[in-house]
């Protein structure tokens, strides 16, 4: 099975179409699961915002907590990696085999439910938002260099973390209950991809692992460049760990699918 | 003592279903330390920053915490097993399979509740006592059996609100087979991790009294540090009073609106 993985071509963009039409039609079951993502998030805003009060918390005043989340909320479910759940599932229950006989590169068919999801996602998405910030008044001092900055940082952790999510569900090629490690992702996420508090709110140790893991760079760094919370060389490395975390499970992405397919051998076949 | 006798096979029934997938056993107990450490760790961070929010310190937030942990876990024991058999596209309603479980000799309503026990769910129960414990030893109180007797009152009285509005969800199957409220009420579910009072005001009235899973955290925790007023205690009562009714009413009236799944 040899097939280049990255070359574009018409069928691709036809399954995307397709793939969006046909989640188009269980919006009400998507609208659910995107409540369902906005909730934590929304949890520790009002948490964090009724703690800072008429004060600030670390220099956080409630208004930046409102913005730090709300923007949080925002690029959490723009980078969300379905692909996690459902490649999994596909490689364990020999489903597979169907988008392996496509004359598209199997990366297409993750990418089209990827697009598919994300616009359903933000039907429902971007409204809330917009109500809420009415409500809970956010605060923030847009520049242009951070809103600039802000649109690469995005595409990046959007990048990395659907690769990244891609890869750990290639596991499944191997061991059958590879999702308990995707457990742990989301925990990881949770705590260090500042959605628990914002990054330079957390203890020493914490703080420091959060610098230097993936999880940060795929939610909370885009969030950190445009409310302005970091200094031009806070930001320079913070660019240059995701990028090179994202090349790091690019790289992991194409050596699982190679070596996995080769081991591959459907279910009941 | 009949019902004891059941749900005791009931439970010897479903350990034997679950016996079969031991690693299982593991990665429950994996995701349920995850879970205890990620609820924790939320809390420590928060409360390294501030000393304590509306008046709740790190020590009764923890406290919330365990009760939280402690109804997720008697609702992933039963309550959850149970109704998750009846509800979605391949769950008995839909497929017609409840034909056999109202043929049984037993009431409906008790033998939907009661049949899938969740074995692997006990460990959540321990991890959950134990996050109460360390929150007691925190707030540094010397409990008389009466504190405790009344945080054990309490949590009853929290967890029948659960157990009916979960019942109300499962009614509701009757009608029409989707799931979707029951997500709707656990995105909301994960609210009462913190106390009702940490949120601001409208919405601690939302949670304490419209979808009130303020009630079921927030209370018992409350009563361990004495706080309960007469009127919350009594309002709570009628609450889970008319909640139970109200819940048991529409389960009996989806129960004759079902007519099998033969076409």
């Amino acid at each position: 099975m040899t097939r280049g993985i990255f070359t574009p071509s018409r069928g691709g963009w036809a399954l995307i179409r397709s793939t969006w039409l046909s989640w188009m039609q269980y919006r009400s079951f998507f609208f659910i699961l995107a409540f369902g993502w906005m909730i934590p998030p929304l949890i520790y805003l009002l948490v964090w915002s009724t703690a800072a009060g008429e004060g600030s918390i670390s220099g956080m005043t409630r208004g930046a907590f409102v913005a730090y989340y709300l923007i949080l909320i925002l690029v959490n479910q723009i980078t969300y990696a379905q692909t996690n759940w459902t490649v999994g599932d596909l490689i364990r229950y020999g489903q597979i085999n169907k988008v392996l006989l496509r004359p598209i590169p199997p990366l297409y068919d993750a990418l089209a439910s990827e697009f598919a999801g994300k616009v359903v996602y933000l039907v429902f998405v971007v409204p809330i938002l917009v109500i809420l910030a009415f409500v809970l008044k956010p605060e923030l001092d847009l520049t242009l260099l951070n809103a600039l900055a802000f649109i690469p940082a995005l595409i990046f952790a959007w990048a990395l973390r659907f690769f990244w999510g891609y890869w750990l569900a290639l596991l499944a090629f191997w061991a059958t209950r590879a999702d308990a490690l995707l457990a742990l992702q989301d925990s990881l996420v949770f705590l260090l991809a500042g959605q628990v508090a914002p990054i330079a709110l957390l203890p020493g140790a914490l703080k420091t692992l959060a610098v230097i893991l993936p999880f940060r760079y795929m939610v909370a760094f885009p969030v950190e460049v445009i409310t302005g919370q970091l200094t031009r060389p806070e930001m320079l490395t913070g660019f240059a760990i995701q990028v090179g975390w994202m090349v790091a499970a690019v790289i992991l992405y194409a050596l699982l699918w190679r070596y996995g397919l080769k081991r591959y051998s459907a279910v009941g076949g | 003592m009949r019902p004891f006798r059941l749900i005791g096979s009931f439970m010897r029934a479903s350990f034997q279903e679950d016996a079969a997938y031991r690693t299982n056993f593991f990665i429950s107990l994996f995701t349920s330390l995850l879970n205890l450490l990620t609820g924790v760790l939320g809390i420590l961070v928060l409360f390294g920053q501030i000393d304590s929010v509306h008046g709740w310190t790190l020590a009764s937030t923890l406290a919330v915490l365990g009760v939280y942990l402690v109804v997720s876990a008697v609702r992933g024991l039963f309550i959850s097993p149970s109704f998750d058999s009846l509800s979605g596209m391949d769950g008995e309603i839909w497929s017609g399979a409840f034909d056999f479980t109202i043929l049984r000799p037993v009431n409906a309503q008790f033998f939907a509740s009661f049949r899938k026990w969740r074995l692997f769910a006990l460990l959540d129960l321990v991890l959950g006592v134990g996050v109460l414990v360390a929150a007691v030893i925190q707030l540094g109180v010397v409990l008389s059996v009466w504190q405790v007797l009344f945080f054990l009152f309490m949590l009853v009285v929290g967890m029948s609100i659960l157990y009916a509005i979960l019942l109300i969800f499962a009614a509701l199957i009757f009608w029409s087979p989707g799931v979707l409220f029951t997500w709707v009420f656990d995105g909301l579910f994960q609210m009462a991790r913190y106390p009702a009072n940490i949120y601001p005001g409208w919405l601690r009235m939302v949670l304490t009294w419209i979808v009130p899973v303020g009630v079921i955290t927030t209370f018992p925790a409350r009563a361990l540090t004495d706080s309960i007023t007469p009127v919350e205690l009594v309002v709570s009562m009628l609450l889970a009073a008319a909640l139970l009714v109200v819940a048991s009413i529409l389960f009996r009236v989806g129960l004759r609106k079902y007519a099998s799944a033969s076409s």
